[in-house]
């Protein structure tokens, strides 16, 4: 994958200070309070897993940092810059692209259409021609189904094509939303090496998942939600040895 | 790569040119002298408009996704803004028989202004869809024909001063006949209306395939989806209404003063039943089809003249009179309506679905390494 962008300059962040840092995150639809204060720090190259139960506001903190929702309080910064200020399509052409839940892609549009309208906060051809070709060598169905429309791919291909959207902008910052949700499981294995290779080339992913075995493995840190805060957070590794842990997400 | 004649790049879009707009010059030459009957004559032209009306709906309700239901007010708004201008211009020119010279300077004219005043309607209609969806978005822009509609009909005709003033020199229910009260000067010949209505396919479809296009379609599909890639719905929903109203405005300017015409603009031309069958060529075709908002607005057009000449059958009149409560002009809701059921149960995605069948597509973007 390649992962700089003629349109669009490198992230800087000084060593030791993270890509993107969200400081007491507020969030509230209507009356209910969906996150009460989240902070979390995403390093440079990191995949970093936010687990926990329906609810728990793991959804809503991706869909707040995208700029989606409105925030009620706190702040979100990325590589130094206030997202608070930004609006949606300025957050992709920042570098932070997300992976919505569901696999919500284009079902009327064919494969490559969904893939090129990846690339829409980035007018340059010669990129776009460059990041399909790395999509599909990432996930070498879709190539075979370029023309098709989406929505008749398979579950686990539409997923890979919502990722390979989200990766059409080349971002720095991978925001990924249930990627293993309602999808066979050979094809759930294929998308998390596929996951791990994109983090290999450098893009740093921060990961929503349900299945908590399979997000404590794929990522080096991981942070728990309970109602609206975070519970928890650490090395995966130690998480997933955590005894509270493993009896309320593990199955003991 | 298909094997094919050889032809450069420029000489295809001359060829194209010609091939769009070349029926128009050649309509504009021949239409009067080989068709006699100024009723066929009207009939073809009211379908090139129709096609105007067809294609730049399917801007709204095919490719942005949203549901109008009242594009008749857009076309009435650029019918009564091109008849006022046409017929001032053509007093200030001298009057006259309108001539084909004198066509040059009031048709863009007149077009222009119906094209502005639908487009400035299509912001405040637009600006609603940010917040409305489905259903309560149809019921705004049916709220927003009506109510041009009905402002012209219930202004008193005696009134002379202020607004009301103003719209009472537009006729009211009777209609508008130009500034002398003589008839709007009938200007857009076969050239006018044919070139507009091939030029607006053209420009739909090139919208279509472009970058904004499938922007536009992917708002449609998902909000959420397209909002993450970048894509801000607020600008396209509004501009989408924008573009369509603009066509509507065009398509009524040249029904105003298009020569075979009828020489006068009433507000009950404009009612719901021609956004009803707007939205009947639009469905028909396919939605987001332009292939199928053409092939809707040609079908509907003819099927409506078929049966009106039908109703004008003396067995018809005969049968009319022994059963007086039968109304005919009702039957044909209730056809169309049979019509759009049995297709929406063979094809429930209209007769092209979202299809071009004639227009392969060319992919654009460099071919990926591992694409077949």
């Amino acid at each position: 994958m390649r992962t700089a962008h003629p349109t669009r300059p490198e992230p800087q962040v000084a060593d030791g200070a993270p890509l993107l840092a969200l400081r007491d995150v507020q969030v509230a639809y209507g009356g209910i309070h969906a996150l009460k204060g989240v902070s979390l720090e995403v390093g440079k190259g990191e995949i970093v897993a936010m687990i926990g139960a329906n609810g728990a506001g793991k959804t809503t903190t991706l869909k707040s940092i995208a700029r989606l929702l409105p925030l009620a309080a706190g702040s979100i910064t990325f590589a130094g810059q206030d997202l608070g200020r930004l609006d949606t399509e300025s957050v992709v052409t920042a570098g932070i692209s997300l992976v919505p839940e569901g696999r919500a892609i284009f079902p009327n549009l064919t494969v490559r259409e969904n893939l090129e309208i990846g690339a829409y906060g980035h007018r340059d051809r010669r990129a776009m021609g460059e990041t399909i070709d790395d999509v599909v060598q990432l996930f070498p169905r879709l190539g075979e189904r370029m023309k098709q429309e989406g929505g008749t791919l398979s579950g686990g291909e539409q997923q890979m094509l919502a990722i390979g959207r989200a990766l059409m902008a080349r971002p720095s910052l991978l925001l990924l939303d249930e990627p293993s949700l309602g999808i066979a499981p050979r094809l759930v294995q294929d998308i998390f090496a596929a996951v791990g290779r994109i983090a290999e080339s450098g893009t740093t992913i921060l990961l929503v998942e349900q299945n908590t075995r399979l997000a404590l493995a794929a990522s080096s840190r991981a942070y728990v939600l309970r109602t609206g805060e975070i519970a928890k957070h650490g090395p995966s590794a130690e998480l997933a040895r955590d005894p509270e842990i493993r009896a309320a997400y593990l199955g003991g | 790569m298909t094997p094919g004649p050889r032809v450069s790049p420029a000489a295809r879009r001359l060829l194209l040119a010609a091939g769009v707009f070349g029926p128009a010059v050649l309509l504009e030459v021949g239409l009067d002298r080989f068709v006699a009957d100024s009723s066929v004559r009207q009939l073809v032209m009211t379908a090139a408009i129709n096609v105007m009306i067809a294609a730049s709906l399917n801007v709204i309700n095919g490719m942005a996704g949203q549901f109008s239901i009242g594009h008749a007010g857009f076309v009435g708004l650029g019918a009564y803004a091109a008849a006022i201008v046409a017929s001032h211009l053509h007093l200030a020119l001298g009057g006259g028989d309108p001539t084909f010279a004198h066509s040059l300077v009031v048709v863009p004219a007149a077009v222009a202004a119906g094209a502005a005043v639908a487009s400035l309607a299509g912001v405040l209609v637009g600006l609603p869809s940010l917040r409305l969806k489905g259903d309560y978005l149809a019921i705004v822009t049916l709220g927003f024909a009506e109510m041009f509609r009905l402002v012209l009909t219930s202004v008193p005709l005696d009134a002379k001063s202020g607004v009301a003033g103003a719209i009472a020199k537009l006729g009211g229910q009777i209609g508008y006949s130009g500034a002398s009260g003589q008839g709007v000067p009938l200007y857009a010949g076969p050239l006018w209306v044919f070139g507009a209505a091939s030029l607006i396919v053209v420009a739909t479809w090139r919208i279509k395939f472009s970058g904004w296009g499938r922007a536009l379609r992917a708002l449609r599909e998902d909000e959420i989806a397209a909002s993450a890639v970048g894509v801000d719905p607020t600008r396209y929903k509004v501009t989408s209404f924008v573009i369509a109203a603009f066509g509507a405005g065009v398509a009524g300017a040249l029904s105003a003063i298009m020569r075979d015409g009828i020489g006068i603009v009433q507000p009950d031309q404009f009612d719901f039943r021609l956004s009803f069958d707007a939205i009947t060529m639009v469905i028909l075709g396919g939605s987001g089809s332009i292939t199928g908002a053409v092939v809707g607005a040609l079908f509907v057009t003819f099927t409506v003249k078929l049966i009106e000449l039908a109703q004008g059958l003396d067995a018809v009149r005969l049968f009319q009179s022994e059963h007086a409560w039968l109304d005919l002009n009702a039957l044909r809701m209730v056809l169309y309506a049979s019509v759009l059921i049995a297709l929406m149960i063979r094809r429930p995605e209209g007769l092209f679905g979202e299809r071009e069948p004639l227009f392969a597509r060319k992919p654009r973007g460099a071919a990926p390494a591992g694409a077949a």
